[in-house]
């Protein structure tokens, strides 16, 4: 119980924060600054599947995220690359982007297949190579996926299906409606996903992934295959990631190869460390305090600095993400809501 | 594609280089150490900051100054920066971790929030910019049909040395021997009345200065940036893994193949125009081999799982 009052009162105050330190606009910058969170929170749930309930170690979430965002791009109208060529049909939104989460799973497939009957560090190696292979091929086949000029002018699909009273909401308040509608929509698929995802872990296949990740010997014994299991969260989780990265485009607007670079799944963990691994809700609630701080950081960059640059600027945000992950991993493994009975610290 | 054999041999130095010094680490430790990329950096900027002339607006920070040193006496000292550096990491944070008990996957996670701390700490104090050091440029020759700089046949020359000197050090040694012991079974090494604790820290010293020297290597060869050790990484990690994590000797030749292979598939007909992707070719040659033979050419069977 005494968590949830913490993690109440770290909400409390980093909505304040952002209230009280925006004078002009401050609506403005909480739906914005919650809608990245939503984002970052739903990619965190996915790995909390990997790395919470099943104890695999994916480094490489910005390859599911990315892939799933491109193929969804890709299958609806567009526009491409250097010269802008326009690509006026495509598939129905919801199909898409349904594609484009398959499409994420069929990676963690593939890139589960040959690792992850080996030890778990193998699995990190391997999934941080693949997220630095899908971008250099991203960014070198230039006119699959536009390369470094991307993909623009995707985003009316999705804006299309706005409702008039999010247009209108945002406009009395003066908030931009396009991104609200992309946060409002993250938001209620973190709560579907939760929902689903809370049922799965009660369920006796939720329970078979705890086991895989606390003995995988004993679970081997009692005639369930390991393997198979992992593979199958595997799966799970990269397609969470997929809907994210999908998410992310249309906050955006624009994809292009410099979207999903591996740093991005760095934001992720950090989010998920602090919330709380092998929890529910912690990683939406850490990747909000996660973002809070990523906001905060840019001060104390204008202290170090007269003028920041965006370079310096962003030096700051990872310095302080590297320090969050060593820091909680080392003094707070639980993160704010995690159960430390729950942790595999101690697995060799 | 000869052509590109000269630097393909340049590229397997420094990933077979810091191949090596990553499978030692984590043959005695058990740490797969994702921040070795950013030691390999510290390096060469260290050697950067010290050979540099002083009036060179070099880094961001205008309360430094390059020191402009001879740039042998700067190899040297940040080679021994890199080992004081390692030693630190492994007395300051490493140790404490091991007798908390800490399992290797959340000191996995330990090294990764340590390599992104450092890595942008490099981006706020040293440059942003690729930087070359301060050395005189040289014509590429003709060796035995292959095109290298004097230089660069130097760098080589020095390179295979180290290695070899590594090889006779952990076969001929006493501490060499300790260091292969406990990376067998430290149960066993510590009852024959090795100390794992020293051995574990010189391995920690020893590997960060090979690390810091790969680094300069790699600087003098292409140039210095604060991202280069996260680039090398990877591929060393593909070296290492070809190889046969754990093993020195596996080490050393995986990555010399994954150097020579990245660099002559650029001349690969179905690569042209696609630069970058010469890299994704040897991670994807990393993944097919987990997938056929995981424990690497040179591997121990029952290290994988």
């Amino acid at each position: 119980m005494k968590k949830y009052i913490i993690a109440f009162f770290l909400l409390a105050i980093s909505f304040m924060y952002i209230f009280l330190s925006n004078e002009t606009g401050g609506a403005r910058v909480f739906v914005n600054l919650m809608t990245f969170a939503g984002i970052y929170g739903l990619a965190a749930i996915g790995i909390n599947v990997h790395f919470g309930w099943t104890g695999l170690l994916n480094f490489g979430h910005a390859a599911f995220m990315g892939i799933g965002a491109y193929t969804t791009v890709l299958l609806i109208p567009h526009s491409l690359g250097r010269e802008g060529v326009v690509i006026s049909s495509g598939l129905p939104l919801p199909i898409a982007i349904l594609v484009g989460i398959v499409a994420a799973a069929l990676l963690g497939l593939l890139l589960g297949l040959p690792t992850l009957r080996l030890r778990g560090d193998y699995l990190a190696i391997v999934t941080i190579a693949a997220a630095e292979i899908f971008r250099l091929l991203v960014r070198d086949f230039e006119n699959l996926t536009g390369g470094v000029y991307g993909i623009i002018q995707f985003s009316d699909s999705l804006q299309n299906s706005r409702p008039d009273f999010i247009t209108r909401f945002s406009e009395s308040y003066d908030i931009s409606p396009a991104q609200f509608w992309v946060g409002v929509l993250t938001w209620i698929s973190i709560i579907v996903i939760l929902l689903i995802l809370s049922r799965l872990k009660k369920s006796p296949w939720g329970r078979a992934l705890r086991a895989v990740r606390e003995d995988e010997d004993a679970v081997r014994a009692l005639g369930k295959n390991a393997v198979l299991l992992k593979l199958q969260s595997f799966m799970l989780g990269a397609a969470i990631g997929g809907l994210s990265g999908i998410f992310l485009v249309f906050n955006y607007g624009t994809v292009q190869a410099s979207t999903f670079v591996p740093v991005l799944t760095f934001y992720v963990w950090a989010a998920l460390i602090l919330g709380g691994v092998g929890s529910l809700g912690g990683p939406a609630l850490g990747a909000v305090i996660f973002w809070v701080i990523i906001a905060s950081t840019d001060s104390i960059s204008r202290f170090l600095f007269e003028s920041p640059d965006g370079q310096q600027l962003a030096g700051v945000r990872f310095v302080i993400v590297g320090l969050l992950i060593m820091f909680f991993m080392i003094f707070r493994p639980s993160g704010i809501l995690g159960k430390k009975e729950e942790l595999l610290l101690d697995v060799k | 594609m000869l052509e590109q054999l000269g630097n393909g041999l340049l590229l397997g130095v420094i990933i077979a280089l810091g191949s090596v010094a990553l499978s030692l680490l984590y043959g005695v430790t058990r740490i797969v150490n994702f921040a070795h990329g950013e030691i390999i950096a510290f390096g060469a900027i260290m050697a950067l900051f010290f050979s540099s002339s002083p009036d060179s607006s070099l880094l961001y920070l205008d309360r430094f100054s390059p020191l402009g040193i001879n740039f042998l006496t700067s190899v040297i000292l940040s080679i021994l920066l890199c080992g004081v550096f390692g030693g630190l990491l492994e007395l300051c944070l490493f140790k404490p971790l091991r007798k908390n008990n800490f399992g290797n996957i959340a000191v996995l996670v330990v090294t990764i929030g340590l390599s992104i701390f450092l890595r942008h700490v490099y981006l706020l104090f040293a440059s942003a910019k690729p930087t070359s050091y301060i050395l005189e440029l040289q014509r590429r020759e003709d060796y035995f049909g292959v095109q290298l700089t004097p230089r660069n046949v130097q760098v080589l020359i020095i390179g295979f040395a180290v290695m070899v000197l590594v090889g006779i050090f952990l076969t001929y040694t006493r501490t060499g021997k300790a260091m292969r012991a406990v990376r067998d079974s430290s149960d066993l090494a510590s009852i024959s009345g090795i100390n794992s604790d020293y051995i574990i820290l010189v391995t920690w010293i020893f590997s960060s200065m090979l690390a810091g020297f790969t680094g300069i290597i790699q600087g003098v060869i292409n140039n210095v940036r604060w991202n280069m050790g996260f680039l090398i990484l990877l591929l060393i990690f593909a070296g290492t893994v070809l190889g046969g994590i754990g093993t020195s000797f596996g080490a050393m030749f995986g990555g010399f193949i994954i150097g020579i292979l990245v660099q002559l598939s650029v001349g690969l007909e179905f690569m042209d125009g696609h630069t970058e992707a010469k890299n994704a070719i040897a991670l994807a040659l990393m993944i097919i081999i987990l997938l056929v033979r995981p424990q690497g050419i040179f591997g121990n069977k029952d290290r994988i799982s």
